[in-house]
């Protein structure tokens, strides 16, 4: 896949695909999240950062279904999701991969994307369950050189599309290796296929960085930027900064429960308070040495890269 | 009003003796993540122990409650947390609950080889005498029964609320590691766990025995605490003050229900909805329990799953099984073992692996524990000897439908809910239909329900070697279903559901409707093996279908291996040939092989060394190279590009 510059755009112009506004979730007398806004277009990167404990992978959960805001709402375009329980808002065109591996362990990889390319196809139709049996003749197939209906079995369309898929995210070859078998890295490619089998409107990706090399994760980043100039938005949680920095257009930054900076990143790499917060440097020479590493996204002399830095 | 009074207290006094059980449940389930099947069969060893000491060996009761539940539960406790539970750490989710189960069908095989039956055993209360207030007798012993429940109660609040051994012990199922990092054992923790869960399994048993004022039975003891796991639901296993009120509603409820419904009940009903009360008081609160909340637990299963047969495999090997039952009809034709032909007990196997067939789909694949198939069997017999009188085409298809409907019944109040609650609602669903259905002497009839052979026109299977292939061409197509769905797209959704059902929601798909949908199809299935077991026996009787028996065969099943037909087929084979030769010991032996397996995922037929490769199977499924759509146009939904819907 050739390389993608990102050029500047016009956001105003792009349509929002997800809105999620004045979204608060306490778990006891813990608020993970005060007031989150948050906007992703279609069309564009958007970025979720903030320090480990910021409420992003709460407001993943929150965005997908996985937890009820105690307050505030969430739109898909003008459809509001936010009571809506999560198979229905992924039919509606919302996938999302997970910072904890969340794989279907004993399937192959393959098998995990057919079940994301399948999920719409109703199971108890006997043109879906004649495919089981083989004794009984099926239709056409994808071996036959045209588009099948029939979802299943060896050379159908499912099993070659997720090979396809596969190869996209950079698994050729590794389609009936065992999901749970697969290094980390890898696994979280099988995530991302898995969540575009279902040609998804907006695609959530909660850290899909970690466990990448530097060329597994320029590829990724090609990858994103490929998506959002074909329609999709993505809004992306990563910890990477030199990834962020670099595909995202947009980007908001999340601390104790609340966007405290939102901007493209340019804007974000200058804001003071991002530095502060995010960074927590005390002084102006931190600071300065800080901003540096928001900058380029190198290891700074003590060998410590901004990765290590938010972590800490 | 006296009588009032005198319900209330007797009310009180039996929740009190289901709060100390219920909380020994919760302390058990909150400290190890387990829920202890063998809660109930702790307390009726204790209880039977308690009799030994005091009535037949006349030992002070200091001294035999001091060796029961000091040295007696709290060692047996710890000694369960080392040696069954802690070496489960990371096996499959359902595992525990196999082990627990295993651990109850020892005790109580134990208990009827040791206490025989037959023999009638009355417990004196610890303190004699009664007194009386506001116009109503109160024994001591109810009185001290409160007591101890009361103290109980506020021993475990100071304990986990006040201590930072119980702040240890809350800890550890959420973030055992974490625990760890803090200079406290997390091994350590859950087996104070499970000595305080024995104390109070073992503390209620004693307690209770005296209440029984027929004497003590193995079943009854065991069986008691299902009142205990209503209350232990409604605290949501984790709220020791709500535990403790909800089992005091709970006793105050049923005790009430049997002195002013039950007496304007004919006879027959009064006895069924004493037996089927636990279960309506466990059902109504497993269906007023809030939803749990779908949860990302990143844990990845690593288990290795069975290889699926293709349909070119399969076929070959359901027709060579075809060919084997063919020659075994016509060489074994006449010969009996323990007086029962040998088809009649293959017939036998062919019913039951259809049942395990249907823990295959159920339990292997989807993950979804199930106590009741044996219930549907009998309810399946029940319909085919009802139907058309008996050996009818139409009863096998209405026994089917009937538990299939019913399956999704039973089922549905617990979608919302983690599996463990669906496994307790069919344990409540066997034990209700076992002793308020089954036992009713009006549904099988004193000399049970005939059900005669299968008559077609033109065609009778009324011999025994037609009678034996019929069933195994049934049991052979079941087979076939089995893998059929296993390679389906519902298969994939099966285990996939299973796996991660944070995952399997995220992709657009239904968890509710997925697991009803597999739990009606594994009951009718259960339904239709039940049928057919009917026309094997010719007659069906009132402890054909009792809970125990269908735990064990679980038990089996996942013993041989839960995730392959060749598992459900050899437990079969094993629980009929058992039956005939050690049928007072099964238990022991399902228990004992429940705990040899382990973590074992794949049971005895997951053993690698087992392994032989037929030389007509072939690898994992090709793939087309035709081409497809770009990886852009598949991802970002271009015109046509996904899979049909």
């Amino acid at each position: 896949m050739p390389p993608v510059e990102v050029e500047p755009r016009d956001l105003e112009a792009m349509t929002a695909v997800l809105t999620v506004s004045g979204v608060a979730v306490r778990f006891g007398g813990v608020a993970a999240l005060s007031d989150a806004n948050l906007l992703v277009r279609e069309g564009t990167v958007t970025g979720l950062i903030g320090p480990n404990g910021a409420g992003k992978t709460t407001l993943f959960n929150v965005i997908s279904g996985l937890q009820v805001p105690d307050r505030g709402s969430v739109s898909l375009y003008d459809t509001d999701i936010t009571r809506m329980r999560p198979h229905r808002r992924a039919r509606l065109g919302l996938a999302r991969t997970f910072q904890r591996l969340e794989l279907f362990g004993t399937l192959s990889a393959g098998e995990n994307v057919q079940v994301g390319l399948e999920s719409s196809v109703k199971w108890w139709q006997w043109r879906h369950m004649k495919k089981a049996f083989p004794w009984v003749r099926s239709g056409r197939s994808a071996a036959d050189g045209q588009r099948s209906d029939e979802p299943t079995g060896p050379g159908s369309l499912a099993v070659v599309t997720s090979d396809r898929l596969l190869e996209g995210v950079g698994l050729g070859g590794m389609s009936a290796d065992q999901a749970s078998a697969m290094p980390t890295g890898l696994a979280r490619m099988v995530e991302l296929a898995r969540a575009l089998a279902m040609a998804p409107k907006v695609l959530l990706l909660d850290e899909p960085g970690s466990g990448l090399d530097d060329a597994e994760a320029q590829a990724l980043g090609e990858l994103l930027t490929t998506l959002a100039r074909g329609g999709m938005g993505v809004l992306l949680v990563e910890h990477d900064m030199e990834l962020v920095m670099r595909i995202c257009d947009y980007i908001y930054v999340l601390d104790f429960g609340d966007v405290i900076a939102a901007g493209t990143p340019e804007e974000i790499r200058k804001d003071p308070v991002v530095q502060a917060a995010y960074l927590g440097a005390v002084t102006d020479e931190e600071a300065a040495r800080d901003a540096r590493s928001l900058d380029d996204g190198a290891p700074d002399a003590a060998g410590q890269g901004p990765d290590e830095a938010v972590h800490g | 009003m006296s009588d009032f009074l005198q319900f209330t207290v007797f009310g009180v006094m039996l929740g009190a003796g289901y709060a100390i059980a219920a909380t020994g449940l919760v302390v058990t389930y909150t400290t190890s993540g387990v829920f202890n099947f063998a809660q109930g069969a702790v307390g009726m060893i204790a209880a039977f122990g308690y009799w030994e000491l005091v009535s037949a060996h006349h030992q002070p009761t200091l001294v035999a409650l001091l060796i029961i539940l000091i040295l007696g539960a709290s060692i047996a406790g710890a000694f369960v947390e080392r040696v069954l539970m802690r070496r489960l750490h990371g096996a499959s989710a359902e595992r525990p609950v196999m082990v627990t189960l295993g651990l109850m069908v020892i005790l109580t095989g134990v208990a009827s080889v040791v206490w025989s039956p037959t023999v009638q055993r009355t417990v004196e209360p610890m303190v004699n005498g009664q007194f009386r207030l506001v116009g109503i007798n109160i024994q001591y012993q109810y009185v001290l029964i409160i007591g101890v429940a009361v103290a109980v109660a506020i021993g475990l609040r100071a304990l986990f609320h006040s201590t930072r051994t119980g702040y240890a012990l809350r800890a550890v199922v959420d973030d055992p590691e974490l625990l760890a990092m803090s200079g406290v054992s997390p091994n350590r923790m859950s087996q104070y766990g499970w000595i305080l869960g024995f104390f109070m399994a073992a503390l209620s048993g004693v307690l209770l025995a005296p209440t029984q004022t027929t004497g003590i039975s193995i079943e009854a003891m065991t069986l008691l605490v299902v009142s205990g796991y209503a209350a232990a639901i409604v605290g949501r296993l984790k709220n020791i003050p709500v535990t403790f009120a909800a089992a005091i509603a709970i006793g105050l409820a049923e005790n009430y229900i049997l002195n002013y419904v039950e007496p304007h009940l004919s006879s027959q009903l009064q006895t069924d909805v004493t037996s089927a009360l636990p279960m309506v008081f466990l059902f109504i609160a497993l269906v007023t329990l809030p939803s749990v909340r779908l949860r990302a637990v990143g844990r990845l299963t690593s288990m290795r799953a069975p290889r699926v047969a293709s349909g070119k495999e399969s076929l070959i090997a359901g027709g060579a099984f075809m060919v084997v039952a063919v020659v075994v009809a016509v060489v074994f034709a006449n010969t009996e073992f323990n007086g029962i032909t040998l088809l009649d007990l293959g017939g036998l196997v062919m019913c039951l692996g259809m049942v395990g067939l249907s823990l295959v789909l159920l339990t292997g694949y989807s993950g979804q524990v199930s106590l009741c198939q044996f219930s549907f069997m009998g309810i399946g017999a029940f319909v085919m000897g009802k139907m058309a009188g008996g050996g009818s085409v139409l009863g096998l298809l209405a026994a089917t439908a009937v538990c299939a409907g019913l399956g999704a019944l039973v089922a549905l109040p617990t979608i919302r809910l983690s599996d463990l609650y669906l496994a307790l609602a069919t344990f409540a669903f066997a034990d209700a239909v076992a002793t308020g259905f089954f036992a009713d002497g009006r549904i099988y009839g004193a000399g049970g329900l005939q059900i005669g052979r299968i008559v077609l026109p033109h065609l009778s299977f009324g011999g025994d070697k037609a009678e034996f292939l019929l069933v195994t061409v049934f049991f052979v197509l079941s087979a076939l279903l089995v893998l059929a769905i296993r390679r389906s797209l519902f298969g994939r959704r099966l285990v996939a559901v299973n796996d991660s059902p944070a995952a399997y929601a995220t992709v657009g798909l239904n968890i509710g409707f997925t697991k009803v949908a597999v739990f009606a199809i594994a009951a009718g299935m259960a339904g239709l093996a039940g049928a057919l077991y009917g026309t094997v026996q010719n007659v069906v009787g009132t402890s054909d279908f009792d809970i125990f028996p269908g735990i064990i065969f679980v038990l089996f099943v996942t013993i041989w291996s839960i995730r392959t037909v060749s598992g459900a087929f050899l437990a079969a084979v094993t629980y009929v040939v058992l039956n005939q030769v050690w049928p007072s010991s099964i238990g022991i032996f399902a228990g004992i092989g429940i705990i040899l397996i382990g973590r074992a995922a794949n049971g005895i037929l997951g053993i690698e060394a087992l392994h032989v490769r037929l030389p007509w199977a072939k690898g994992g499924g090709s793939t087309a190279s035709e081409p497809t759509p770009a990886f852009t146009e598949l991802a970002l939904g271009g015109e046509g590009s996904r899979a049909a819907g």
